[in-house]
């Protein structure tokens, strides 16, 4: 008995000052993948969702989890269950924060069919007031950009992010500042798509402000990715050359793009 | 009379002995065909399409398979494979030979880690098929999703594997800890199962114990990370995008704390094993 | 540690030697212990067939573990050919056969035999060799590419030979080698172990059966609950000196009269009068006539 004790002492004293070299030795790699990796949040509305499903995550199949959480709210989706689908899409984001795919299409849901069923659920299109309707859009829309304020902590570099917000603030509220500015935090990311830069200009120029927005296209346009099919009509620099029309621009000072 | 030298030979043979016995094993195969079943399932556990991150859902089963039947894999085997030596008297006659106890725990270890690496490359191969497949039928139901390419990195999953891996090999390690002094298969396995969960969630008590504040909680939690290792540093490469390919140096410094818990673990097997009575 | 066995001539260095050994085993949690071994001193001389019997629980195979170094003694020594037990070379010149042996069942018998022979330094064209000879002498040449998990008792016994054999060991330790083998298995052991002394091995036998190895041995330590109660040469122990035994067809009661008379003339005395006895084992073993399992 007194043998195995000291064994077992032994063996723990061996492991904890080799594990506490090696966790010096792991610490950069950890702390980066702690950052893609956030704590685990269980709060009710996961443990809710069942014993099994805490047990899951504790087992550290938290993206299992998600994946069928976000498949649970697919099907509810599908009946048009509207609290179960809002609470899933919180659920799964709880869950796991990490893929930009479920914070957007929950917002997606939340902004554009959720006040569907709300229109349809209080009488349907026909009889529910426009303002009624108005209102609902507004509710959602905001509901669904607090969802990406929410997925923005996570993923503060997401272009994915940036342009879904401000595709809600251009269609659902309408608020095309709004919707520039977002276009343009989209454009600053890494990995943006060029469209955002290009819709950028195109709402400077719908809200008037074309100075601004040719000298944005002039700024963007080299830095435009080739067309990968080739051939095609280069639609920025037919839109600066639109605006240099509009603007008066001294042909001299027209941009001539570097080939 | 000359003294025998430590071989590195003799415990390959082990390990060859030791990979072939779980290879004609059932339960090496069980676990093998539920987990390919899982894979390949997966394909059609959906009624609806996903779109691009549909593949994300399918590496999300296919390691998630590798992760769950490949613990219960390494667990069950090393146990299984320690004691039938030892209940079968098999190792009686082993180590009757010239052989040293040392070679014996390290060819167990090779042998049981080779099982895993067979379990997690055939498991690796089979999910890239079948996101390979997938990702072409998505290609072509959604080709302006996919205009800037693929969206898989075929390497990156190559490196979630390998990571796998390495994490069963870490579990092997530790499990053969406790079987070179265990007195039953069983606690061997409960105990692996317990160590399983302990590694998985040790990073969440040592940030507990950070909050606590005290001196005593924080040196509570260091000693929990300290004496198990932390599973959730092999999810370093949990991602599908070649952008999020974590850097060399740091799968680098992965790989050295994996071989830093199977070198302590192994040898302190040894420490156990080595006066243990057959 | 002993002195160093090289000082001493091979011939003079005996073939297993124990000296005070002891060993207790834990029983229980209140430190209660168990002597399965109790100062047993014992020596074999190289060559010799010795034999270890007694009772199931007598201590036989923990003094056999205790010499291959799979136990630890609680106290006392033993050397195989001058070297302490404890170390991995005293190993190089031994081969053991367990008590109800149970291989790897998913190898071949050859396969099996090729395992052990290589964890012992052998490999190459003479490895291939020493297989084809050494399962010759088992008598499993027939049976080698057979999946061990399909042999008979008899058979296994028999591979497990091969395996103790296939290094060519000076020393042989096998442990109750005829338990659960027919007649048939456990004549053709017999002749094999005879065979090996021939050949100049020394052979530690152990068995419960007394009668069984008395023929083979030439010498046998008897154990009781770890004691050593005897040891000595079998004629020694086992032959007397002051009768004899004279065997002649069957006698009619008024001649054997008459031969007890003539014996009463000379002082002597009839002492007793019985019907000699075929051995079982003999009988059955003329009657199938086959050496094999």
């Amino acid at each position: 008995m007194k043998s195995s004790a000291l064994t077992a002492t032994f063996v723990i004293v061996v492991l904890a000052v080799t594990g506490t070299l090696l966790n010096r030795l792991a610490a950069p790699a950890w702390s980066a993948t702690r950052e893609k990796q956030p704590a685990l949040t269980l709060d009710s509305s996961v443990t809710a969702a069942g014993q099994g499903v805490t047990l899951a995550l504790l087992g550290g199949f938290r993206a299992l989890v998600a994946d069928a959480a976000w498949m649970r709210m697919y099907a509810r989706w599908e009946v048009r269950d509207l609290p179960a689908v809002e609470t899933l899409i919180r659920v799964v984001s709880a869950i796991d924060p990490r893929p930009v795919y479920f914070w957007i299409n929950g917002a997606r849901i939340l902004a554009y069919d959720l006040p569907v069923w709300r229109i349809e659920a209080a009488g349907g299109f026909e009889r529910v007031a426009g303002p009624t309707q108005q209102r609902i859009g507004r509710e959602q829309a905001q509901l669904a950009l607090r969802h990406l304020d929410a997925a923005m902590a996570f993923h503060p570099a997401s272009a994915d992010l940036w342009t879904e917000r401000a595709s809600i603030e251009l269609s659902k509220l309408h608020d095309l500042a709004a919707a520039a500015e977002s276009f343009r935090r989209a454009w600053e990311q890494p990995r943006a798509p060029f469209y955002a830069a290009r819709l950028h200009a195109e709402l400077l120029r719908r809200q008037g402000r074309k100075a601004e927005a040719l000298a944005w296209l002039v700024q963007v346009h080299p830095l435009q990715p080739p067309d990968p099919e080739g051939g095609r009509e280069d639609v920025v620099l037919q839109r600066i050359r639109d605006l240099e029309r509009e603007l008066g621009v001294a042909p001299e000072r027209t941009y001539q793009p570097v080939r | 009379m000359n003294a025998v030298p430590f071989s590195f030979w003799r415990a390959l043979l082990i390990a060859q002995n030791t990979l072939r016995e779980a290879a004609r094993q059932k339960l090496f195969l069980f676990f093998l065909l539920l987990a390919l079943a899982l894979v390949v399932g997966a394909r059609w556990l959906r009624d609806f399409s996903f779109g691009a991150p549909e593949l994300k859902f399918l590496a999300d089963c296919g390691f998630g398979a590798m992760a769950f039947f490949g613990a219960a894999l390494a667990i069950t085997a090393t146990a299984q494979l320690f004691f039938s030596e030892i209940e079968n008297r098999t190792a009686l006659t082993l180590l009757a030979k010239p052989v040293w106890r040392a070679e014996f725990i390290l060819g167990k270890f090779l042998g049981l880690a080779a099982v895993t690496a067979i379990f997690c490359a055939m498991l690796t191969l089979l999910l890239m098929a079948v996101l390979r497949w997938r990702e072409g039928e998505l290609m072509r139901e959604f080709p302006e999703t996919f205009a800037s390419g693929g969206a898989v990195s075929y390497a990156m999953v190559a490196l979630g594997g390998l990571l796998q891996w390495l994490k069963l090999a870490v579990l092997v390690a530790l499990a053969l800890l406790v079987a070179s002094f265990a007195q039953t298969q069983l606690f061997t396995v409960v105990t692996g199962f317990f160590i399983l969960v302990i590694c998985h969630l040790q990073y969440l008590a040592q940030d507990a114990y950070a909050r606590a504040g005290s001196w005593f909680a924080q040196n509570i939690g260091g000693a929990l990370a300290a004496v198990f290792p932390n599973f959730q540093l092999f999810a370093l490469a949990d991602s599908l995008n070649a952008a999020d390919a974590p850097p060399a140096l740091h799968v680098v410094r992965v790989v050295l704390y994996a071989a830093g818990y199977i070198v302590a673990a192994g040898a302190l097997a040894v420490y156990c094993f080595r006066k243990r009575e057959i | 540690m002993s002195a160093n066995p090289s000082s001493a001539p091979s011939s003079l260095v005996p073939a297993l030697e124990i000296r005070g050994l002891l060993k207790d085993f834990s029983a229980g949690l209140h430190g209660l212990k168990l002597r399965a071994v109790d100062h047993l001193n014992l020596s074999v001389a190289p060559g010799q067939i010795f034999g270890l019997l007694g009772p199931n629980g007598s201590g036989k195979s923990t003094t056999i573990k205790l010499l291959l170094g799979l136990l630890e003694p609680t106290a006392g020594s033993c050397a195989i050919f001058g070297v302490p037990s404890g170390r991995v070379e005293a190993r190089r010149e031994v081969g053991y056969l367990p008590e109800a042996p149970y291989f790897y069942r998913h190898l071949s018998g050859r396969e099996l035999v090729r395992f052990y022979a290589r964890m012992c330094g052998m490999g190459g064209a003479p490895l291939e060799a020493r297989l084809d000879e050494v399962l010759a002498l088992v008598g499993l040449s027939a049976a080698a590419e057979r999946r061990v998990g399909t042999y008979s008792k008899g058979m296994l016994q028999r591979i497990g030979l091969a395996q103790a054999l296939v290094h060519d060991p000076r020393l042989l330790i096998l442990d109750e080698p005829t338990a659960g083998v027919d007649p048939v298995g456990t004549a053709a052991i017999t002749a094999l172990i005879l065979q090996l002394k021939a050949r100049g091995k020394t052979v530690l036998i152990t068995s419960h059966l007394l009668g069984q190895i008395e023929d083979i041995c030439d010498r046998v330590a008897i154990l009781d609950r770890g004691k050593l109660i005897l040891e000595g040469a079998v004629v020694e122990l086992i032959g007397r000196t002051d009768q004899q035994a004279l065997v002649v067809e069957t006698l009619p009661e008024s001649e054997l009269a008459e031969l007890r008379a003539w014996l009463a003339a000379r002082g002597r005395k009839l002492e007793a009068v019985e019907t000699p006895r075929n051995r079982l084992d003999r009988i059955f073993l003329d009657r199938v006539g086959r050496n094999d399992a």
